[in-house]
């Protein structure tokens, strides 16, 4: 994890303008307007998953399966490996006169190992991932921007020059439903 | 939201049924009006609610002082005895873990099965699950005889030079039982972390809202956020599944890796898994069925969730009943009079009779209601019945444990066994903590996956439209 | 400003998260570190006796075997102490007057033993035999080390469990010849490293490490 703050001691990135949408469609229809009009940096903020969005967003699939299944790669052989060692190598146990590498028991452990290390992958991968915890953004301070997580769609169209009022951005945003538009902030 | 990470497949038959019989949700007003109801118990203060936590609360102080007594006084406090070595303590183990199932069940293996109507209810079943697990995990330890060397089952470099048997099955519920815990409590604060965010937007006054904003993580919902997050729940859910069956499948195997008749049997692992789900979808419904009353969740939690839990009450009821019959058949065919004798004498005829007909007929007879619609949808039926079959869960375990312990292979070892007091208010006070550790769910933690169910509101309006609106009173209350 | 943190929440948040997740490490981690500290094991527990009993001077300056007052050390389970009788053997005259001699003056008068106290304690479920040890070679300075220095005795091994079991995985290396079982700082001549070779099997020593061969 790391522990760089976002956004503020690097250089300013560029303004982006904010659009509030009321519905999915209406969501839906500004990123096409959008892109129509050259504006490929997106973002969305919804407050549920839209899959949708992925393939307009030109989003890949997400690479976090990876290091879930290299997490439980190692939990398994990690798992197996703490058996071997303390009850092959290290102290060899002789429980009822059973094999002492009896591996048909070290399964359930070692089952249990890879899972539990790759949930741990799973749930720590993703917040690191996705740089979280990250209790302030730029973003935050945008009036009215908590309805993002409740019933509201907003976009962030990126790649506002530094002399563009953003005002042709808006006028697309405006007319594929937005209900509320905000100039370019550096957000 | 997962639900959707394979939206072309949300159209597939199986998903179609359970719209059919009932909607899986009718029109409520809109999200934001969805995440005030919802939210609402978090704010607002009902005047039941601290009545019922006092009280439970006290329980759980029993439960506490009980666990202080066993400490103090070790197992003797308990009715235990020999050869009963195992006895209320074990039964309230394998009872809670077992209830434990249906949590990780409904949100995990319906998640891989598509099954969109869980969105309404998986966080009860899920917070249900942690609970049930915290009491299961407790009563093993208790056991233990010096509890608070409960860290030597941890292989971890002792100076004892010693390590854990690895071939020994209590060892391997040691692992089962911790990963369930982790990988349950894991998966359901990733569920919970969208609606932590609504809750931080929502939430009257700076406070609550910096409150909720830390346990959010600060949660946006950007794009780039749900794609990973979609892909880490999903495989969560998928670790869960095989997880779920492999933690009842060790337990059972606590039993069945041992030489007792009633318990050296192959059918244990998948017998125990399906009761477990049994138990605790009865759980579940006795749960949601008050709650959906007292925070007006009717319009969430409809008529279609409540049939399909009855219906697969039905399912891992008959299972269980297919169960049984095979271990009676087995211990008949086998031909070994000590198998014989436990199967169709001790336990049917012996000291605890009452108990073993009780479980049968509770769990076998119970969900045969359930071939009926009415009774599907009927409050006051499903929630009989399900108090019924958690009962009867509870029963059986005593069955297989003490039922099959007391009466030993040489009947001058045979003994009865009684609870202590100190049995029954650990019984007693797990379930005082069970209520309070669940109430407190209720009070502080959004109790509807919020994003699913908007997600799946969306999906229904525009599935078929308009939605079905809610039948004026008629249908079931 | 809507924002409900300010904007160094986030560094704040992650380094409490950061202590947090250390100190979820380092409370076991320092646990295990503190159990092995000869602190924590009684190694360094100064234990005043009734009697200032100084090793030093019987066992350097007058020779005394180990067994001639710990007389069970080869023939019970415990080395046992001696009988007041025993010391008041030799100390007919030498200190026997002195304040110190109080409690052997006692012990005389009434016949209770002196209360000394137990240096090297084992736990109850712990089923140890001395005399076998003895007797297959383990010297008393294997495990009491060298009391030949010790004005005071104190515990000079851990005495914990890995440490009986480090030599019954392997007991060869802790072997001496039955001569110089009692030899206080012995090394090793080269016909003893010759011999050393053949003590386990001279001894029938196996791998001693079944539960029961400790918990009976």
């Amino acid at each position: 994890m790391t522990l760089i703050q976002p956004s503020r001691k690097r250089k300013p990135r560029a303004r982006r303008v904010l659009g509030e949408f009321p519905s999915v469609e209406s969501l839906l229809a500004g990123i096409d307007a959008l892109k129509n009009g050259g504006y490929d940096t997106l973002e969305t903020f919804t407050p549920f998953d839209i899959p949708e969005l992925d393939a307009r967003l030109g989003l890949r699939r997400s690479r976090i399966g990876w290091l879930v299944f290299t997490c439980g790669l190692i939990g398994m052989v990690l798992a197996f490996g703490i058996q071997w060692w303390a009850n092959v190598h290290n102290y060899p146990l002789n429980s009822g006169g059973r094999p002492v590498f009896a591996i048909p028991s070290f399964i359930f452990p070692t089952f249990e190992g890879l899972v539990l290390a790759a949930s741990f992958g799973a749930f720590f991968g993703v917040l690191a991932w996705l740089r979280l915890p990250r209790l302030w953004a730029p973003i935050d301070e945008v009036e009215g921007f908590t309805s993002a997580s409740i019933d509201r769609f907003w976009i962030a169209v990126g790649a506002v020059d530094a002399d563009d009022s953003g005002e042709r951005a808006q006028q697309i945003l405006r007319d594929s439903g937005a209900i509320q538009t905000i100039a370019p902030a550096d957000v | 939201m997962t639900t959707t990470a394979v939206d072309s497949v949300a159209q597939s038959q199986a998903a179609r049924d359970a719209v059919e019989e009932f909607p899986v949700v009718y029109d409520v007003p809109d999200d934001a009006a969805l995440t005030d109801q919802i939210l609402s118990p978090i704010w607002t203060r009902s005047r039941a609610w601290w009545p019922l936590f006092i009280v439970s609360g006290l329980l759980a102080v029993l439960f506490i002082y009980a666990m202080g007594v066993t400490f103090v006084r070790g197992i003797g406090s308990w009715g235990n005895n020999v050869p009963v070595a195992w006895a209320w303590g074990i039964t309230d183990f394998v009872w809670w873990i077992g209830i434990g199932h249906a949590g990780t069940f409904i949100s995990a293996f319906l998640i891989l099965l598509n099954q969109r109507w869980r969105a309404s209810i998986n966080r009860f079943a899920e917070s249900m699950t942690l609970f049930a697990l915290v009491n299961a995990s407790l009563f093993p330890i208790l056991h233990l005889g010096r509890p608070w060397f409960f860290y030597w089952l941890i292989p971890y470099p002792a100076t004892m030079g010693v390590w854990p048997n690895f071939k020994s099955s209590l060892p391997w519920d040691v692992a089962a039982v911790s990963t369930y815990f982790t990988v349950s409590l894991l998966f359901w604060y990733l569920g919970l972390v969208p609606d932590l965010a609504a809750a931080r937007d929502r939430a009257p006054g700076i406070t609550r809202r910096r409150i909720y904003g830390i346990f959010a993580l600060g949660w946006r919902g950007s794009s780039q956020e749900w794609r990973h997050y979609r892909v880490a729940y999903t495989l969560l859910a998928g670790l869960a599944t095989p997880l779920v069956i492999s933690v009842h499948s060790i337990v059972s195997l606590d039993f069945a890796i041992t030489q007792l008749p009633g318990w050296h049997s192959t059918i244990f692992p998948p017998y125990f898994v399906v009761g477990a789900i049994y138990s605790g979808l009865a759980m579940v419904l006795m749960l949601i069925l008050p709650a959906r009353r007292i925070f007006h969740l009717k319009d969430i939690i409809t008529e279609a969730h409540l049939s399909n839990l009855a219906k697969l009450m039905l399912v891992t009821g008959s299972m269980l009943a297919y169960s049984y019959l095979c271990e009676a058949f087995v211990s008949w065919y086998s031909g070994d009079p000590f198998e014989y004798y436990t199967s169709f004498v001790a336990r049917p005829l012996g000291p605890y009779a009452i108990i073993f007909w009780l479980m049968l007929c509770a769990n076998i007879l119970t969900p045969q209601l359930f071939w009926w619609k009415r009774m599907r949808t009927n409050t006051v039926v499903l929630f009989g019945a399900s108090l019924l079959v958690f009962a009867g869960m509870w029963c059986e375990r005593f069955i297989i444990i003490v039922g099959s312990l007391n009466r030993d292979f040489l009947p001058s070892s045979w003994h009865f066994y009684a609870p202590s007091w100190v049995d029954i208010s650990l019984l007693a006070g797990s379930m005082g903590l069970f209520c309070f550790l669940f109430l407190a769910f209720l009070r502080w933690v959004p109790m509807v996956a919020l994003s699913e169910v908007k997600r799946l509101h969306l999906d229904m309006r525009k599935e078929r439209q308009p939605v079905k609106v809610r039948a004026a009173d008629g249908a079931a209350s | 400003m809507t924002a409900i943190f300010p904007s160094w929440a986030t560094r704040a948040a992650r380094i409490a998260l950061a202590c947090g997740v250390t100190a979820l490490v380092m409370t076991p981690l320092l646990a295990m570190i503190w159990v092995r500290t000869p602190l924590a094991r009684g190694e360094k527990l100064s234990i005043t006796q009734p009697v200032p009993f100084d090793h030093r001077v019987h066992v350097n300056g007058l020779q005394i075997d180990c067994r001639y007052c710990h007389a069970g050390a080869e023939r019970s389970a415990w080395a046992g102490l001696p009988a007041t009788s025993k010391c008041v053997s030799c100390h007919t005259q030498a200190w026997i007057s002195s304040s110190v001699f109080e409690p052997v003056r006692q012990s005389l008068a009434t016949g209770k033993p002196i209360p000394w106290r137990r240096v090297n304690e084992l736990p109850d479920f712990v089923y140890f035999n001395h005399s076998i040890h003895v007797n297959k070679g383990v010297g008393c300075e294997t495990c009491h080390g060298r009391i030949d220095q010790m004005s005071q005795v104190h515990q000079a091994a851990s005495l914990t469990m890995g440490w009986c079991v480090s030599c019954h995985v392997n007991p060869g290396p802790n072997l001496r010849p039955l001569t110089a079982i009692t030899t206080m700082g012995w090394t090793p001549t080269k016909s003893d490293l010759d011999q050393m070779k053949t003590l386990t099997a001279d001894f029938k020593i196996k791998r001693l490490t079944n539960c029961s061969t400790c918990h009976r």
